[in-house]
């Protein structure tokens, strides 16, 4: 459940720390992310000498949310954190390594 | 160190373990060799196509012993996006026709375009994305598979 406002740890070496939702791509009236939904978010904190800055307004994979996922295999995924991946317009992650555990399957990114 | 871990978790199942548990969902040994080769057949073929198509530097990787999702990866350099279409529907087509599969994943060319057949991952990429992603790298641990044919190796941009 990311809505706009919601601050996310970030999966990946691509230099940011932080993200803050601010909008949720999809739909016009959308309420909620889940995870493999794309947001748009601004970078809260960002690790120093990397491409990417404080400030900047980027696209995001959501790979971890608290709210748990439901699977139809009744699978049932739930984290610790909310999490997102730093994509660019094309979907390829800005990060060349992603850092988790046993990945969900997500079809929004480039897994590897 | 692995080995020593190992070593200590068999000698402490020989004092004091037994199975208590078995799920039924377990496959015989066979059968999974069997969806194996089944799986490298396929694989084989896309590389084979993605040749056809003068897609350069092809790398089967057998990556089951590393990642619970998959069972190979096909990494491919592709030089112009045009390419990486024509690429990426002939791989589509003879899924479709010779082995019933359809791909998930990236329908648009993208300088990194991934297909999704489940048990094989194929990655396309463009030279610079594939410097940069590096994905030989990180997975060198899984095996590499020899094509039974002739592979493009040098870049010639």
């Amino acid at each position: 459940m990311i809505q706009p406002q919601t601050h996310l740890n970030v999966a990946d070496n691509s230099g940011a720390r932080e993200l803050m939702c601010i909008r949720i791509l999809g739909a016009s009236n959308r309420r909620y992310a889940q995870i493999g939904d794309v947001i748009v978010a601004v970078i809260k904190e960002a690790v120093p000498n990397m491409p990417l800055e404080k400030s900047e307004v980027v696209r995001a994979v959501i790979v971890r949310t608290c709210k748990e996922l439901k699977r139809n295999s009744g699978m049932i995924i739930r984290y610790d954190d909310n999490a997102a991946v730093v994509i660019d317009q094309e979907g390829n992650p800005k990060g060349t390594r992603i850092f988790w555990c046993n990945p969900p399957r997500i079809e929004t990114i480039k897994f590897y | 160190m692995s080995e020593d871990t190992d070593d200590m978790f068999d000698d402490l199942f020989k004092k004091y373990g037994k199975v208590v548990f078995k799920g039924n969902a377990q496959k015989y040994a066979s059968a999974e060799v069997d969806e194996d080769a089944e799986c490298l057949s396929f694989a084989v073929a896309l590389a084979k196509v993605a040749s056809d198509v003068k897609a350069s530097d092809i790398k089967l990787l057998f990556v089951k012993p590393l990642v619970y999702w998959t069972r190979f990866f096909i990494i491919a350099t592709a030089f112009s996006r045009p390419q990486i279409d024509a690429i990426g529907s002939k791989i589509r087509d003879l899924a479709e026709t010779q082995y019933g599969r359809t791909a998930t994943g990236d329908h648009k060319p993208n300088s990194w375009t991934l297909l999704d057949f489940g048990d094989v991952v194929v990655h396309i990429f463009l030279p610079p994305q594939r410097a940069l992603y590096n994905l030989e790298e990180f997975y060198a641990n899984a095996t590499l598979i020899d094509l039974p044919f002739e592979n493009q190796q040098t870049f010639r941009s």
